[in-house]
């Protein structure tokens, strides 16, 4: 230790010490030169002499010097200059190794810092370790006789799949929230919201659509978040009667307002309802769900004033489910002391609620859960897949070591005479192995480096993949430098060790047979072969996957629609929240629609409640039963469509006429249905002019057309036997409507058009979703898309990694074995028969290959079996074509060594031994 | 080891430590006197040895050099290996 010191003391005055050392040899030589001169010899002599004696002085004084200097930093000085120069020297091994690093560290480490933020990132708030999220879980409301038997009469929100077949919510009824809040003992606050959707903002004259969230009063306080200008609600504002006030996101602020500061105290419409803007929310706050990042808060009775129709309901009905439950932990109480406060109230308050033996047999029990997170609805949606991609990029990156060890292998062996060489002349063992760990640093720094920004790229294309065009996705994933800095480490290690191992046997003291012939130390050649075998495999699983999403992909694309797919632009309108009533609202949406039919390139321009692919979800226009006669129609889609539908869908007119300009609201409400409903239900009867009964809304529907069958709702939605009934937009008033128009060309080309024909009618109205037609689809199946694009990357990267790898062990074993490929050519051995010799030993490889990883991918498939799309996990096309591919690519891989052993020269090769 | 045995008797800068030892060892011990440079640096390394700037016997500014006691710790080491080794070799001479 002292010896350091005294060493770094010597550093920090380097200069003076050397100085002072050249002045002590001067005194040396002089003093030495007074003695001989004292002793009878000329002044010139004496000195002459002095020096004679002294030796070589600038040897002696860089020697002096060094003693104080380790080696070290020369050395590795030397290292790196001669690394870079075996690397430039072996350009095609440097790049590859390079590469295949970046990719492995690169891909792993996008995927992982994705699931980081997706998964396991806290909330941006105060000690989020102390938040809860109330949940409930109970058995499914379905009894036997798949009649609805639950105290849940209605919800809205979600309930989801939980543990062994239950149901589990966040959502809750108003009076349940007020009850636990009264029981608040373990709870220093607790809060309640509800996701208010999309609404209308209009800030001085513009419209917008913006997200919004209602909070109650301790909403901002339980989370305990400060204002970035302003104020945040508190419990004053959330109370029916009082002024109504609004919060705001930053991003909002800016976007609206040109700052934060600027927007409080202005006046904003909210579906029309006029706020004041009281504060703005600090820039990393995004609410309490990371999918959902509102725009605007607003306290939760607002809504009576925004909603008043829904509202009435969700304060009067105790089974009307709606409100979210979050809570801050008292400090020093626990959440399953919480849990023990709060289930036997919650418990004892629900059991009032149920009106029947079959209710109270199923009541919801109350669960706390973790909230630091947030919600979890980004993660139960994301995190199969991620985990998925996630084991799929190790894979690559177990590929990516597997070869960078198994270049490395082979290039230890190709060196052991040269290090064989170093070691004669005289190299220190630790000296030779010291450079060796050098290049196998430098190659992992450089594919760091490489990876990082493979991964920079590779999370902004993830996370544009998987938010789909999803304006509300707020996933801000950031690189992950721990992950990084692991997965980089992992590929050092894996380099040092393979590279290491034989390049300390190659540095042992008996260097004689590898000077000689070159060609020792045939030991690596298991390992080796170990490592292929391990890359055939997984490359086998990968391409296993990526055929079965590919094929899922197929067979969505093949999913017979029914209806048009190209050349439609849709977009949405939602004329009710700007302000319009009926039956006003019907005159603008027609209006429009004639507007839009007469855009010179548009040939016909309909209006329904949605679009088809989405049909399923949202707004309904008939919610009671359906009837023809005394026959109920069992699960046929209502669908409300304006004039010319079928025409611009391009859905065949079987009979009668479609939805047109003469079906106005006072008319007689008409109805067109599908083909298959017609044959169900009138046989080889003529259905038109028949009737359709509603008896809930005690009217009925005429039947005056027949259209060919369609798929509605989602491709995957199992319904081949699918009925629709179309009935007139007009007559049934949704509030928002969805466009189509069937253009010339490129749909896209019209958007501004349609822009300004709307902005000319009502500017209050924005104009959101717009898509194409084949576009809306595919953000259907956009998972499905994203998983079969990434796995066909990944699958050829695996590929190309597994040839490499073969390629490089072939090509090793074939140098290896010039002398007895030489000998058996001379022996008359057909140049054919040394070309089979070659690929024999890789099919072998590849055999060996299989049987590892057939069962693998078997049981793999199995796990992705949800994504799949009418495949089978263990499909057996797929697994014949990935084997056929594995195996062409192995031989391809294999031939080119193959050939080269099939060229040798006899002659020079036996010269050569 | 001479070096310190040299020093342990009285602190002396480079030219004088040669000096002694030429004259101690009735020239005999005839090294290149340079050497003894590096030989210095390697002991004040280790720490046995301390230089500091002084004035010789001439009124010359010099560095001159004395033994730490670690240094006399590691000179006792030193002789008593060396006294082992002069005995093993004097008893093998001994029984030629």
């Amino acid at each position: 230790m002292t010896g350091v010191l005294r060493r770094l003391r010597y550093w920090i005055d380097h200069a003076r010490r050397s100085e002072a050392l050249g002045e002590e040899m001067e005194l040396h030589l002089a003093e030495k030169a007074a003695e001989l001169e004292a002793d009878g010899m000329t002044a010139e002599r004496a000195r002459a002499e002095a020096r004679r004696r002294f030796g070589n002085v600038g040897m002696q004084q860089e020697e002096s010097r060094e003693i104080w200097m380790t080696r070290f930093w020369p050395e590795l000085g030397q290292d790196v200059r001669y690394g870079f120069r075996t690397m430039i020297a072996n350009k095609a091994f440097s790049a590859l190794a390079v590469l295949l690093l970046a990719l492995g560290i690169g891909a792993n480490t996008a995927i992982y810092s994705l699931m980081e933020s997706v998964l396991l990132r806290s909330l941006p708030v105060a000690d989020p370790a102390s938040l809860v999220v109330l949940n409930w879980h109970s058995q499914p409301p379905f009894n036997a006789n798949k009649e609805w038997v639950h105290v849940m009469h209605g919800v809205q929100g979600l309930a989801w799949p939980g543990d062994k077949g239950t149901m589990v919510s966040g959502m809750f009824p108003y009076d349940a929230f007020e009850t636990l809040c009264n029981e608040n003992a373990a709870f220093s606050t607790l809060f309640g919201y509800f996701n208010g959707l999309k609404r209308n903002l209009v800030v001085r004259g513009q419209a917008t659509i913006a997200g919004t969230e209602f909070v109650t009063g301790e909403y901002f306080r339980g989370l305990r978040v400060s204002p970035a200008a302003g104020r945040l609600i508190d419990s004053e504002d959330d109370r029916p009667g009082v002024a109504p006030v609004a919060v705001i996101s930053f991003a909002t602020s800016q976007n609206r307002f040109g700052g934060p500061q600027s927007a409080i105290g202005q006046p904003v419409l909210v579906d029309n309802v006029p706020f004041t803007v009281i504060g703005v929310a600090p820039p990393e706050f995004f609410g309490v769900d990371p999918a959902a990042a509102p725009d605007l808060y607003l306290p939760l009775h607002t809504n009576l004033l925004v909603d008043p129709a829904a509202a009435e309901r969700m304060y009067g009905d105790g089974n009307f489910y709606w409100i979210e439950i979050m809570g801050r932990l008292r400090s020093g109480v626990s959440m399953a002391q919480a849990q023990a406060a709060l289930a036997p109230r919650f418990h004892q308050w629900v059991a009032t609620t149920a009106s029947t033996d079959g209710e109270r047999a199923n009541l919801p029990a109350l669960k706390l859960n973790p909230g630091a997170a947030g919600l979890g609805g980004l993660r139960r949606r994301y995190s199969k897949p991620l985990y998925m991609l996630l084991a799929m990029v190790a894979l690559i990156l177990a590929m990516a070591c597997a070869n960078i060890a198994n270049l490395l292998l082979v290039r230890a062996a190709a060196r052991g005479r040269e290090m064989a060489i170093r070691l004669s002349l005289g190299a220190g063992r630790l000296r030779i192995v010291r450079q060796l760990l050098t290049e196998s640093v430098m190659l992992a720094s450089l594919g760091g480096a490489f990876g990082i920004l493979f991964a920079i790229w590779g999370m902004r294309t993830l996370t544009l993949l998987l938010s789909h065009g999803q304006e509300t996705f707020t996933l801000h994933a950031e690189l992950n430098w721990n992950v990084l800095g692991v997965t980089a480490a992992l590929s050092v290690v894996c380099g040092l060790l393979f590279g290491l191992a034989p390049a300390i046997q190659s540095t042992r003291p008996d260097v004689m047979p590898a000077l000689k012939n070159g060609r020792g130390g045939g030991s690596h050649r298991r390992a080796q072969h170990v490592l292929v075998v391990a890359q055939i495999a997984m490359s086998f699983v990968i391409l296993v996957a990526a055929g079965l999403f590919v094929r899922t992909l197929n067979n969505l694309h093949s999913v017979q629609l029914g209806y048009a797919r190209e050349n439609i632009l849709l977009f949405s309108l939602d004329a009710r929240h700007a302000g319009h009533r009926d039956p006003e609202i019907a005159t603008l949406y027609a209006d429009l629609r004639k507007r839009f039919e007469s855009i010179p390139g548009v040939s016909s321009a309909t209006l329904s409640q949605s679009s088809i692919i989405n049909a399923a979800r949202g707004w309904q226009a008939i919610r009671g039963q359906l009837k023809i006669g005394a026959a109920t129609i069992e699960g046929a889609s209502v669908m409300a469509a304006g004039p010319r539908f079928l025409t611009t869908m391009r859905i065949p007119i079987l009979a009668g006429r479609e939805i047109d300009d003469r079906d106005q609201p006072d008319s007689r409400p008409v109805a067109v249905i599908s083909e298959r409903l017609a044959r169900t239900y009138f046989e080889n009867e003529n259905p038109l002019g028949r009737r359709i009964t509603l008896p809930d809304e005690k009217r009925d529907l005429e039947i005056v057309g027949v259209s060919a069958n369609l798929r509605y709702g989602g491709l995957k939605n199992e319904e081949e036997s699918a009925t629709t009934v179309f009935v007139a937009a007009s007559q049934f008033s949704p509030d928002q409507v969805t466009y189509a128009l069937h253009t010339a060309g490129d749909p896209l080309r019209y958007v501004n058009t349609v822009y300004e024909i709307v902005r000319e009618a009502d500017s209050r109205i924005p104009v959101r979703n717009v898509a194409t037609q084949a576009a809306e689809i595919d953000r259907t199946i956009s998972q499905e898309i994203t998983f079969a694009r990434l796995c066909t990357g990944f699958a050829i990267l695996a590929l190309l990694m597994a040839c490499a790898g073969l390629y490089g062990t072939m090509s090793y074993n074939v140098e290896r074995q010039v002398g007895e490929i030489g000998v058996r050519m001379a022996l008359g051995a057909q140049r054919g028969a040394v070309v089979w010799m070659v690929l024999r030993r890789v099919l072998m490889l590849a055999a060996a290959g299989f049987a590892v990883s057939v069962p693998a991918a078997l049981i793999a498939s199995r796990l992705v079996k949800s994504f799949l799309f009418e495949t089978r996990p263990n499909d057996p096309g797929t697994l014949v074509l990935a084997s056929a591919i594995l195996l062409s690519a192995a031989i391809l891989a294999g031939y080119a060594p193959a050939r080269r052993a099939s060229r040798i020269d006899p002659l020079a090769a036996l010269r050569h031994e | 080891m001479l070096i310190l045995r040299t020093l342990s008797l009285r602190d002396l800068h480079g030219y004088g430590i040669v000096q002694f030892l030429q004259q101690s060892s009735d020239n005999e011990l005839l090294v290149e006197e340079g050497s003894l440079y590096p030989a210095l640096q390697r002991l004040e390394l280790n720490g046995w040895i301390d230089g500091a700037w002084g004035v010789t016997s001439n009124n010359r500014r010099a560095r001159i050099y004395k033994i730490t006691a670690p240094g006399r710790k590691q000179l006792a080491v030193e002789t008593r290996q060396y006294a082992k080794l002069t005995l093993a070799i004097a008893r093998v001479m001994g029984a030629g």
